[in-house]
């Protein structure tokens, strides 16, 4: 019995095999299971896991849109650019690495120093630098210093159109002009690209990869003239010159269309370098003061003087209280509307109105007293009207107002009838108590020329973007007077440049006719001082107008203190380049 | 050359002929084929792979050069733009003497006189 027994036990190496076997057995459901667990079960959360270690995601920045002028010339674009940074915790010889980069970036030495001695892990060197500067610098092999592309804004016309196109502040965000108003639709919508990449960051082909392409931002097709826009500035900044006055505006509008032709200011300022290239602002401890910055046409407003009157005898000659030949018996050159108004000789405004040269008491007609620009006859023209209907007709021009141009920040002006001021009417009447914008003094004078049709201007026509050209709507128009009365207003601004005030605003080849404005300016004190702000706004050809110009002079020096003196000439300036540009042709009147 | 067959052999010689299963010579084409097939397909799909791996890498390098393409063609517009630029074309035009003159003189054409008849300019072919 022993013996199957002995048969029955198990051999030790069988054991073994099996216990082996057992094991392998074991270890092979285990690696299943293990298997299982990932290739089934976790499969999902794995496959993401693993995914997102190699998924790259990435911002694509849109193109911001170009700026472009009536003829296709770029206003502005942006550009890929190079920036400058540094690692400081790599920068071994941080003095040394200064004087290196600060020659060929044109950055002060010490302030170089400084940040690469800082603490920060990452600091700009010098951000958005040209391709060729950025090669230079890193031509130089310095450890620690890095550049990566960035977009920046460039404006090749430069200072030119800078008051049109505004700027951008480093980042690319619209700060000021059409930069501004339209930053929205000119950044376009980013975009997002995901893709696969290897350890050396390299992009796996077949990879998972999704990208949803960025939108350029729209191109704005201005209504700027760029060559008029660079002839009407050096009128400007030749005007400051030889006047020595604080600022020169000048607006050019398409009387028909109520385009924005050019809109220039001086002192310039370079929207690149967002610094004024006037010296005497740079000097100034607050540069910002000198205003350049800012659009006076559409912001800046002003007591406009004699360039109102156009309006006054519009309305009485609209209303049929006047007509060009009425005469006015015995109009002096002082009149008091308040008891002892003029009891000195100072005295101005607040119920005393002088003309701007004493002349005898005189009969006066219409036609007169607009070519002489006679304050006391203007005020008599206007007592035919009434506040009411002087008002009524203020308004109607689009003082007061906005005029719904497609700039920032445009102001409405001010129209100063409060309750109980006995003599407003009187200085409204002649440019005083109301404050305006050469833009809406721009516009009203269109509207002359425009048959007594009002127009809003505008400096943007048309946008492109992806899907193509689109027009600007929301032009609006309205007649304020009759074609005959506009007709009418036509003849005397032309009897204004040939016999009146106004005769530097002459032009060979073309009939001009316009308004000098001479306003003395508010002091500190709440009383007019002798300096001024001298303007003129005409159009031409006078028989079917075309253009109107509207110039500006801020505080002239004393001999050039009048619109006429000033003003006019640099009307005439640009009056003329503009109907060259336009094509204008001559109606061979001589001056 | 065709073989005996196997009865008329035994009969000849003796031999003694057993029943059983009839052997068959293995085919071996259609295992042959199939491996080619699949050796083929295997390759076919490598090389479509790499075709594709190809392309890809060619699109990046296209997509790169559409890219460096379009950075020149803006910077080249930049430079139109700046050299056309009035305020740098109206000095340098000063300085070769391109001035706008002061005075302007106008051109009166009179067109009411009868056109003149130029001799010998019929038949001369058409000008344009």
């Amino acid at each position: 019995m022993a013996a199957p027994k002995a048969a029955r036990r198990l051999q030790p190496s069988k054991v073994r095999v099996a216990v082996i076997g057992l094991a392998v057995v074991a270890a092979w459901m285990g690696m299943g299971y293990r298997l299982f667990q990932i290739q089934v079960v976790q499969a999902a959360d794995l496959a993401e896991q693993g995914l997102n270690q190699r998924l790259v995601s990435r911002d694509l920045a849109p193109q911001r849109g170009k700026i472009f002028d009536r003829n296709g010339e770029l206003l502005a674009m942006t550009v890929q650019a190079q920036s400058i940074y540094a690692v400081p915790s790599q920068v071994e010889e941080p003095l040394w690495v200064a004087q290196q980069i600060g020659g060929p970036l044109g950055a002060d030495t010490d302030v170089l120093y400084q940040r690469l001695i800082s603490d920060r892990e990452f600091v700009y060197i010098k951000r958005q630098v040209e391709d060729v500067v950025a090669d230079e610098v890193l031509g130089l092999e310095i450890r620690g210093v890095y550049s990566h592309p960035e977009p920046t804004r460039i404006y090749p016309a430069g200072a030119v159109a800078s008051h049109v196109t505004g700027f951008v502040n480093i980042d690319g965000d619209g700060q000021e002009g059409l930069e501004l108003v339209y930053d929205e639709e000119l950044r376009g919508t980013p975009g997002k690209a995901e893709f696969e990449r290897d350890l050396q960051g390299r992009v796996i082909p077949q990879g998972y990869s999704r990208i949803v392409p960025a939108i350029p931002g729209v191109d704005l097709n201005t209504t700027i003239d760029l060559p008029l826009q660079y002839q009407a500035q050096q009128a400007c900044v030749l005007a400051l010159e030889q006047t020595g006055a604080i600022s020169c505006w000048v607006v050019v509008l398409a009387v028909e269309t109520g385009e924005v032709l050019a809109m220039v200011g001086a002192p310039i300022f370079d929207p690149q370098t967002r610094q004024t290239q006037d010296p005497s602002c740079e000097q100034a401890e607050d540069p910002v003061a000198c205003r350049a910055f800012s659009n006076f046409i559409v912001r800046g407003i002003y007591e406009p003087g004699s360039t109102q009157k156009l309006i006054t005898v519009a309305a009485a000659l609209e209303e049929g209280e006047v007509s060009i030949g009425t005469v006015f018996p015995e109009v002096p050159d002082e009149l008091e509307l308040r008891d002892d108004a003029c009891r000195f000789a100072d005295d101005e405004l607040y119920g005393c109105y002088r003309d701007f040269e004493n002349h005898a008491t005189e009969d006066m007609s219409v036609a007169q007293i607009f070519t002489r620009s006679s304050n006391i006859g203007t005020i008599k023209i206007a007592e035919t009207l009434g506040q009411d209907r002087l008002i009524q007709y203020i308004e109607a021009f689009g003082l007061g107002s906005k005029t719904g141009i497609d700039y920032t920040a445009e102001a409405p002006g001010i129209l100063n009838f409060e309750a109980g001021c006995a003599t407003c009417w009187a200085s409204a009447a002649i440019g005083y108590s109301v404050a305006v914008t050469p833009l809406q003094m721009a516009a009203a004078y269109a509207a002359i020329g425009n048959d007594g049709i009002w127009t809003t201007p505008h400096i943007v026509s048309s946008k492109t973007d992806v899907d193509g050209e689109t027009q600007v709507a929301g032009m609006q128009t309205r007649r304020v007077v009759s074609s005959g009365t506009a007709l009418l207003m036509r003849e005397l601004l032309a009897l204004v440049v040939e016999k009146g005030t106004g005769a530097a605003a002459a032009i060979d080849g073309y009939r001009v006719g316009g308004k000098t404005g001479t306003a003395n300016k508010l002091g500190d004190d709440g009383r007019y001082t002798e300096t001024t702000r001298a303007s003129f706004v005409g159009m031409a050809p006078i028989n079917d107008p075309k253009v109107v110009v509207a110039v500006l002079i801020d505080a002239p020096s004393f001999d050039y203190r009048t619109g006429g003196l000033s003003a006019a000439p640099v009307f005439a300036a640009v009056m003329k380049q503009a109907l060259h540009r336009l094509g204008v042709t001559p109606d061979g009147h001589q001056r | 050359m065709t073989a005996r067959p196997v009865r008329r052999l035994a009969e000849q010689d003796n031999l003694r002929l057993l029943k059983g299963r009839r052997l068959r010579r293995p085919t071996l084409a259609p295992w042959m084929l199939m491996v080619l097939i699949g050796v083929v397909a295997f390759l076919g799909l490598g090389f479509a792979r790499t075709s594709l791996d190809r392309s890809a890498f060619d699109l990046a390098e296209l997509s790169k050069a559409i890219s460096e393409e379009t950075a020149t063609n803006r910077q080249m517009n930049l430079e139109i733009a700046r050299l056309v630029n009035p305020a740098r074309i109206s000095p340098l035009a000063e300085e070769l003497g391109l001035v706008i003159p002061d005075t302007t003189k106008q051109l009166l054409v009179d067109l009411t006189p009868e056109i003149p008849v130029v001799a010998g300019a019929e038949g001369e072919g058409n000008n344009q």
